[in-house]
């Protein structure tokens, strides 16, 4: 096995960081889900408010999405500009 | 024994590198490992953005008061995933660690730490979640009762937090003020 040089542990590592910081795509999913759910739920029991319903969960999977993009910002730092090799 | 022990092989492998490769490495883990956290306001905001499309169905005329509350609430549930967000960027942008003096290894695996600890943000990010969805869920049944409901709401998430913000101090004593070097 050829040795492995410190650039190349850095970068591997920064490829499972980029992978662990994606996790975070967890939340976001059950959490709109949930809001979808529960949107449909309440377009059922009142099929003439169907546009403040979507209006409203809308709104609210939006600010859900947040974190899911901070870890996909944080992955594609990792990968495409990545300021620890700079660092060394 | 040697080379039959895997984890002396890699202690000895990881020795081979200099500090500072180390150091840089396990930054890039920790950054990952502190995004984690987003998972806990993902799921909370999403509880309540679901609460808030279900009050407004009950009652569409609330529908602004029961939106306002919503985002109230969710703007709390979002802090978890801020701090993740500020700790993964030091790590990243103003790692205090490649400058710090001491053992490599013990650096790098602090910042490895700094990022585990900052998972503990999933727990506060649900709570207030959660809190910001029933909340929502009541400003829609009793619009009336709009103050003392979000009094309550921001009581209870200031709670929630105390959590996060010791995950965060863990964090930023393994970054800034790191007591270990000094033990070797």
């Amino acid at each position: 096995m050829e040795p492995i040089t410190g650039r190349a542990l850095i970068l591997a590592c920064s490829a499972i960081g980029a992978g662990l910081a994606m996790i975070a795509g967890i939340g976001p999913g059950i959490g709109q889900g949930y809001a979808a759910g529960k949107g449909a739920e309440g377009v059922g029991r009142q099929p003439e408010a169907q546009g403040d319903i979507i209006r409203t969960m809308l709104l609210g999977a939006a600010v859900a999405e947040t974190t899911g993009i901070y870890g996909l910002i944080v992955a594609l730092i990792l990968l495409f500009a990545n300021p620890l090799i700079g660092l060394l | 024994m040697e080379g039959t022990n895997f984890i002396q092989t890699f202690i000895k492998w990881l020795a081979s590198f200099e500090p500072r490769v180390l150091i840089l490495a396990a930054s890039s883990l920790g950054a990952g490992l502190a995004m984690i956290a987003g998972i806990g306001p993902g799921i909370g905001q999403g509880y309540a953005a679901g609460k808030g499309a279900e009050a407004v169905s009950l009652n569409p005329k609330g529908s602004k008061q029961v939106t306002m509350v919503m985002l109230l609430g969710a703007a709390v549930a979002e802090t978890s995933g801020i701090l993740a967000l500020v700790v993964a960027l030091i790590l990243l942008y103003g790692n205090p660690l490649v400058t710090a003096q001491g053992a490599g290894i013990i650096l790098a695996a602090s910042a490895i730490g700094a990022g585990f600890s900052m998972i503990a943000g999933i727990g506060p990010g649900i709570g207030q979640g959660y809190a910001a969805g029933k909340s929502t869920e009541a400003v829609g049944r009793r619009p009336r009762l709009q103050s003392s409901i979000v009094r309550t709401m921001f009581l209870g998430q200031a709670v929630a937090q105390t959590t996060g913000i010791y995950a965060l101090i863990i964090a930023l004593v393994l970054m800034f003020a790191n007591p270990l070097t000094k033990l070797l």
